[in-house]
């Protein structure tokens, strides 16, 4: 439903304006309006204002700007806590944690920037790292010398090391070692190992012939190989030592200083909000004003709590809504305990205007009879029960999912009972079991009348979306589209009793006057709805043949059912049998709550809907708390 | 006689045939722009689903012309 709303104004002598602000955050449950139209008259504009902060609210916003700035920044260096309440009122020592707050900042950004500084270093030794775990127990085999030099390299291809021993054999005339091993990424290393006076020329062969040689950083120079190789090692684990001694020391910083830190934003955030909120405040010399939108349901409560507070000095008064005022009023949802789950599907359409409709009621109560009528099987109807219950009980705290959960257990009743209709109990398996007949129809065979019922089901769908279409229209009080709306409704009532006295299911004496209502109909259709209003009236018709898809989709379901226990039949054994046709049933049950659920809310969003829900409504969004802070 | 029934069996499968092509050509189209819009808005997957199902209402009507013509409505 969508909850009444009243147009207010709170009025009071300036120097309660915070204080009253303060008091409606805390309440958080009157919208502020920021624009003045439709709240100050005329004559009355003359002598209101927009509020002007002064000098010192200027800066004192300035200042907690940039305040709250460095705090994130400072947080940002952290870990994440758990934020816990604090013991202390912020406003009384702001001075000292600012300068609390440079200092730490400095020390923060610090072991920060150090410790970035640490990563980057590891992150580059680290690409080393694979290489030396394979050439290391290549290093234990090598004498080095000081006449010796040692060149590590990275073979990506392997066929390069019979090339490679081809070219240094060529170039050194055979006085060369090269070992080579496979590293963890399957990539080649090797080592050659010559005499200083062939370095160069080695070197530059491979740079010619696009072998990596494995160069490393600078400050390794004036070691030797395997000197490079040691002191790898040790510095990756001192680099290591060192980001955990960061940690620790942020860690603890964060659990000494963090809450503290968290705690002044929040009441940095509530100041600053208190201080946005005066741009959307009215004054004249002596007191100030603020307009909003409240649920009309809280305009006493409020009316009591500024009372109360101010002993009488601030005033709520309600304001008297006017036309003008209906498009920009703001909307809350508000429905009883078994039509909520259904919000699910009414949160994804665009929000209704406040003079519409809530969708919500409509879906929660024709959705579960579309689902049971299409789904159909009281087997398949206790079966999602008793999973739903589980995924319920498992998952109440996930909203989303407690809703699907409640939603699906509704359907499923309904379910169940068009299974009894149908007498359908795991297909026809309920009447070979217990005897089960269908009551009211058998939908595996009789595809035509299950056809008609359909239709019928969408006449009646249809018709009610219109006439809730005419009844808005009436009360909106415009009536050429209320005329527009009877006619069409008239139309298509008149186009379906032709369409059924042709088919023989009404009395044939009946087209004639059908056809005369039909002719008498259409030029006032023509005259208030313009050359395009038939075609509205052909949609309509096609949205009603679009219910046909009750039947179809039930007629898959129940022919998959019937399929699986004659599979299941033709095992002849009853433990393949069971599996088969347990496998069977299931898949049609999966596909059972996918199918019915969609085409069903296909149903409402694209036949039902668009007959009388008008989308453009705007959010209620109260002055209150962040919603981290409530 | 005979032929008389496969012609309207021929003429069932056309009614169904071609609008469960054309239905299944439209869902290619939803659903590749769906998917692209669930990369960028997850929050959109309930709209999407019941966006691509949408064109069946194309083979649900072919099937009721072919339920018509199989059963002599």
């Amino acid at each position: 439903m969508i909850v009444r709303m009243s147009k207010v104004e709170v009025a009071g002598p300036r120097e309660l304006l915070e204080k009253v602000l303060s008091l409606l955050r805390d309440t958080g449950i009157l919208e502020i309006e920021a624009s003045s139209t439709g709240f100050i008259n005329k004559i009355d504009g003359a002598y209101i204002d927009s509020y002007l902060p002064d000098r010192k609210s200027l800066s004192e916003k300035l200042f907690l700007e940039d305040f709250r700035q460095r705090i994130e920044e400072l947080l940002s260096y952290l870990p994440v806590i758990a934020a816990r309440s604090g013991y202390f009122h912020p406003q009384a020592i702001i001075d000292t944690i600012n300068e609390t707050l440079q200092k730490h900042l400095l020390t923060c950004r610090g072991l920060h920037l150090k410790k970035e500084a640490l990563q980057k270093e590891m992150a580059e030794l680290s690409r080393y790292n694979v290489f030396l775990d394979a050439v290391e127990p290549l290093l234990e085999g090598l004498k080095e010398s000081p006449d010796i030099d040692i060149v590590g390299l990275t073979l990506k291809d392997p066929d390069a090391e019979g090339l490679l021993r081809r070219a240094l054999s060529h170039l050194t005339g055979d006085r060369y070692e090269l070992l080579t091993s496979t590293a963890a990424d399957g990539t080649g290393a090797g080592l050659i190992t010559i005499h200083k006076n062939m370095s160069g020329r080695i070197k530059q062969a491979l740079s010619d012939k696009h072998i990596p040689e494995l160069r490393f950083p600078s400050a390794f120079g004036g070691l030797t190989f395997t000197g490079k190789v040691s002191f790898l090692k040790k510095r990756l684990s001192e680099i290591s030592e060192e980001i955990d001694i960061i940690n620790m020391q942020l860690d603890s910083f964060s659990v000494k200083w963090g809450t503290i830190y968290q705690g002044v934003r929040e009441w940095i955030d509530e100041r600053l909000s208190l201080l946005k909120a005066t741009a959307s405040v009215f004054v004249t010399r002596m007191c100030f004003f603020i307009y909003g939108w409240t649920a009309s349901e809280d305009v006493i409560k409020l009316k009591e709590r500024l009372s109360d507070n101010f002993k009488g000095k601030v005033v709520l008064e309600e304001l008297e809504i006017e036309e003008e005022d209906l498009d920009r009023m703001p909307v809350i949802l508000k429905n009883p305990p078994y039509f909520k789950p259904f919000e699910l599907f009414t949160r994804i359409l665009p929000l209704p205007r406040y003079t519409s409709y809530d969708p919500t009621p409509f879906i929660a109560i024709f959705f579960p009879v579309f689902f049971g009528m299409i789904l159909g099987d009281a087997g398949y109807g206790l079966f999602i029960i008793a999973v739903s219950f589980v995924i319920f009980k498992k998952f109440r705290e996930k909203r989303n999912v407690a809703d699907a959960c409640r939603i699906l257990m509704t359907a499923s009743l309904y379910s169940i009972f068009f299974g009894i209709l149908y007498g359908e109990f795991f297909g026809e398996f309920g009447h070979t079991l217990f005897g089960l007949e269908p009551l009211f129809i058998e939908r595996r065979t009789a595809v035509i009348p299950m056809l008609y019922f359909s239709v019928s089901v969408g006449v009646v769908h249809i018709l009610i979306g219109s006439f809730l279409g005419l009844i808005k229209a009436m009360q909106r009080k415009t009536k050429k589209e209320a005329l527009l709306k009877l006619m069409h409704i008239s139309l298509i009532i008149a186009i379906l009793a032709l369409v059924a006295s042709l088919f023989g299911l009404f009395p044939a004496l009946m087209t004639r006057p059908v056809i005369l209502a039909i002719l008498i109909i259409t030029p006032v259709l023509l005259f208030t709805g313009g050359l395009l209003a038939p075609l509205e009236v052909v949609k309509s018709i096609g949205n009603i043949i679009s219910y046909a898809r009750i039947m179809a989709i039930g007629l898959t379901s129940v022919l998959l059912a019937y399929v699986a226990n004659h599979l299941a039949g033709m095992t002849g054994d009853i433990i393949v049998g069971t599996v088969v046709a347990g496998l069977l049933h299931l898949l049609n049950i999966m596909i059972g709550i996918f199918s019915p659920t969609i085409h069903s809310l296909r149903l409402h969003y694209v036949e039902f809907f668009n007959k009388f829900i008008e989308a453009g409504g705007r959010k209620f969004e109260p002055f209150r708390k962040k919603e981290e802070y409530r | 006689m005979n032929l008389e029934k496969v012609l309207m069996a021929f003429a069932a499968a056309i009614a169904i045939g071609l609008p469960a092509l054309a239905t299944a050509w439209a869902q290619s189209k939803i659903g590749a722009a769906g998917a692209g819009t669930l990369a960028e808005k997850p929050e959109l997957s309930a709209t999407i689903i019941v966006l691509v199902a949408i064109p069946e209402t194309m083979v649900i009507l072919g099937f009721v012309v072919a339920a018509m013509i199989l059963f002599g409505v």
